[in-house]
């Protein structure tokens, strides 16, 4: 009897509790300010830096507040976001990585933003051509663009051009000069690598490595009329098999146990003299400045043989983009437009985070215009052509060259052969997902 | 007096599922229902954000025809015939070196055991290191000893064979569940085969290594079952691909690819069901031929 005394009071107890929930919520005074969540996949310096901007942000704007959530999505881990999107529960807001805009696009993740685009008097050409590219699919706008990485800037270091009799103020300019300045920069001891000039296939990554020296050779990657993929195309083969001459001429696990042994910052292999050449990223700039201060480097563009590209260079960077069922997509668009196309957004997303806006007639292109470094990444940029294919396969595009690089410096398969089998099964995986499979 | 006897029996059961409720509810929702859900969308085509559409089995189809299904199928099967018993013997021998009574013993059991609880993205990290063909402490041991240093990690071939010295680092958790088991040996035994005149290996072959049986078979099938999943070392040390030339795409790793990097849910559910199949379907070979090579005290 006793124990059921207490079981009843328990319950009665917690229906109680429960009321007072429910009667405290409906008597909370509605919140003067709209509050929306962004997910970003800052961490580290950049993290404290965007804080900055959105510090800023909150300052100017009276009815909207930003609640920033570190949430990381790249090439390959979305699952927060679909997850948080197939329940209804997703931010209001959200970073995109460039290539992944077509593909979340398609699978339905994101809301096109047309509507607010008219609305905000917003043109194509207010961007960088390359930016607004990446962001259109299907003829809709599904993000814009908050940074704009010019990909890449060709980085020499002048003290071992100097100590190996080369002139520091001459970098190479075609893959010929390429060729002989790495032969009389690399030294091999004793089976170890103490110094190379360049590793072709690491610039950020086998596939971003593909790409770059593939529109340096002149070659495509895909035909957006057709929906064709071309990693066969004949240039891009060319420029594999001088990624993978240089595996020939040095045997590749060395290369690679050698590229191993580094990190990044401190560790740069390029920051320590140990990597005379690389394609250099905007945010590195920083870096150096941070961590190897006293390197004396400079910076040009990428070298291309002389039937290639002139200056070839490709966009990349973040975007920010409205989820599907967000909640204030009206409050998201004003953080989207502030970040993305606001002279004084803009301003201070290039001031407090070093990045290039995609906005070209941002107040902070014309202070990076004389700034050192930046002032080569502003000209690249004004040159860019080129950005990762917009369509829903990219990532998997971005997987199988990865492996097509992989395949052809260990010699496992020609450069032909590779590049074939990425762009039948591509050219599948791509004919699947259009078909809405 | 039978009624009565049923009240309470029912009142049992009734307070027997009551207290066992937590534990079956939560089994039907996150155990019960995610697989029977992975057994649909198997035949499904499903990218996640948009309704699933049932194909039949296309699914499987593809997979018949998927060479990655394959290369990734025999790089797990490699892993799994040398990282099982690899770690199985040293385990062994470390629970028989732990077992001597020695000073300090205390001491060098935890020695042994600590690299089981590092936690594995950490641990994998440090092997990075370790294995780092310029500068790692096994390629520097290996030079010092003038003999060849392989790529281990950049080197299609030697990636493996790391990966299997790596995991042989962590058995620390089998090497417990010997050296509890060797506890049980009764010591008599030992002591009627000295009078005997039999040697330390013949002791061991015909007392220990018999009692053992359980145990050793224990950790085969669950060493096996870890093996056939292996994903997390792989996944870190190879930055989600599998490298160098797929030598390391484990078939959790291809699973895990087609899932959440390709959002090929239907198809990653298609290959998750293959696995369990095999897994299944090997688990129940070892326990049908137990009976030959294990030994449960007791039996005659």
């Amino acid at each position: 009897m006793m124990r059921r005394g207490y079981a009843l009071l328990f319950f009665v107890s917690l229906l109680a509790l429960c009321a007072g929930c429910a009667r405290d919520s409906s008597t909370r005074p509605a919140p003067a300010k709209v509050v929306i969540s962004v997910w970003h996949p800052w961490g580290g310096t950049q993290k404290e830096r965007l804080a900055e901007v959105i510090a800023e942000f909150n300052r100017t704007h009276k009815d909207i507040q930003v609640r920033a959530v570190f949430t990381p999505n790249d090439l390959n881990t979305d699952q927060k976001l679909f997850t948080s999107v197939a329940a209804g529960q997703p931010p209001d807001a959200t970073f995109v990585d460039g290539p992944q805009v077509a593909a979340w696009a398609e699978l339905g993740a994101l809301q096109p933003l047309d509507a607010f685009i008219r609305e905000s008097g917003i043109k194509p050409t207010d961007y960088f051509a390359p930016c607004w590219q990446q962001n259109s699919y299907r003829g809709k706008v599904w993000a814009m663009t908050y940074c704009a990485d010019p990909n890449f800037a060709f980085a020499w270091n002048k003290k071992v051009f100097r100590e190996c009799g080369l002139d520091p103020e001459k970098p190479p300019t075609t893959i010929e000069e390429l060729d002989k300045m790495n032969a009389r920069i690399t030294r091999i001891q004793h089976g170890r690598i103490v110094r190379i000039g360049i590793i072709p296939w690491s610039q950020f990554g086998n596939a971003n490595s593909i790409y770059t020296w593939g529109w340096a050779f002149g070659g495509s990657f895909f035909e957006p009329k057709t929906h064709r993929i071309t990693a066969n195309n004949p240039r891009v083969v060319k420029a594999m098999e001088w990624m993978a001459s240089y595996a020939r001429k040095f045997d590749v696990s060395l290369v690679n146990g050698f590229r191993q042994g580094f990190g990044s910052r401190e560790q740069n292999p390029f920051y320590i003299g140990r990597v005379a050449m690389q394609c250099l990223h905007i945010s590195q700039l920083d870096d150096i400045a941070q961590y190897a201060p006293d390197l004396d480097y400079g910076l040009t563009y990428i070298p291309a043989p002389p039937d290639g590209e002139r200056h070839p260079s490709w966009v990349g960077g973040w975007c920010l983009a409205i989820p599907k069922g967000s909640r204030h997509p009206k409050a998201a668009w004003e953080f989207l437009r502030w970040c993305c196309r606001d002279p004084k957004g803009t301003q201070a997303v290039g001031r407090m985070q070093s990045l290039l806006p995609g906005y070209r007639k941002s107040p902070y292109i014309d202070e990076v215009k004389t700034r050192p470094g930046y002032s080569q990444f502003l000209r690249i940029m004004e040159e860019c052509r080129h950005q990762r294919p917009v369509m829903p396969a990219q990532n998997f595009y971005m997987g199988s060259l990865d492996r097509a690089v992989d395949y052809a410096i260990y010699g496992r398969m020609t450069c032909k052969e590779a590049l074939d089998k990425s762009t039948s099964e591509t050219q599948t995986e791509l004919d699947m997902r259009l078909a809405g499979r | 007096m039978k009624a009565k006897a049923s009240t309470t029996e029912r009142r049992n059961l009734r307070n027997g599922l009551l207290f066992c409720s937590p534990i079956l509810v939560g089994l039907a929702a996150f155990t019960l229902y995610p697989m029977l859900a992975s057994l649909y969308y198997s035949f499904c085509n499903y990218p996640m954000l948009k309704p699933p559409v049932w194909v039949g089995l296309a699914n499987y189809r593809t997979l018949v025809h998927d060479p990655v299904f394959y290369k990734s199928l025999a790089n797990t099967a490699y892993f799994a015939v040398f990282a099982t018993p690899a770690g199985i013997i040293t385990a062994f021998l470390l629970a028989l070196l732990l077992n001597q009574k020695v000073k300090g013993m205390a001491v060098f059991r935890t020695m042994f055991f600590v690299p089981s609880i590092v936690p594995m993205v950490a641990g994998s990290v440090l092997w990075l290191w370790l294995l780092n063909s310029d500068y790692g402490l096994i390629n520097t041991i290996l030079r010092s000893a003038h003999l060849p240093a392989p790529g281990w990690m950049s080197s299609p071939d030697w990636s493996k064979p790391a990966l299997i010295l790596m995991s042989v680092w962590g058995v620390g958790g089998w090497m417990l569940i010997y050296l509890a088991g060797l506890q049980d040996v009764p010591i008599d035994l030992y002591e009627a085969a000295e009078i005997d005149g039999a040697s330390p290996l013949q002791r061991l072959r015909h007392i220990t290594i018999p009692f053992m049986s359980p145990h050793l078979f224990f950790t085969l099938i669950m060493g096996f079952i870890g093996a056939a999943t292996y994903f997390t070392q792989a996944y870190v040390m190879t930055g989600g691909q599998g490298g160098p030339v797929d030598s390391t795409r484990f078939f959790s790793i291809y699973l895990f690819q087609n899932a959440f990097q390709y959002w090929k849910m239907g198809y990653a559910c298609a290959l998750a069901w293959i696995l369990f199949i095999l897994i299944l379907v090997f688990t129940l070979v070892l326990f049908k031929t137990s009976a030959r090579y294990v030994y449960y005290g007791g039996e005659k």
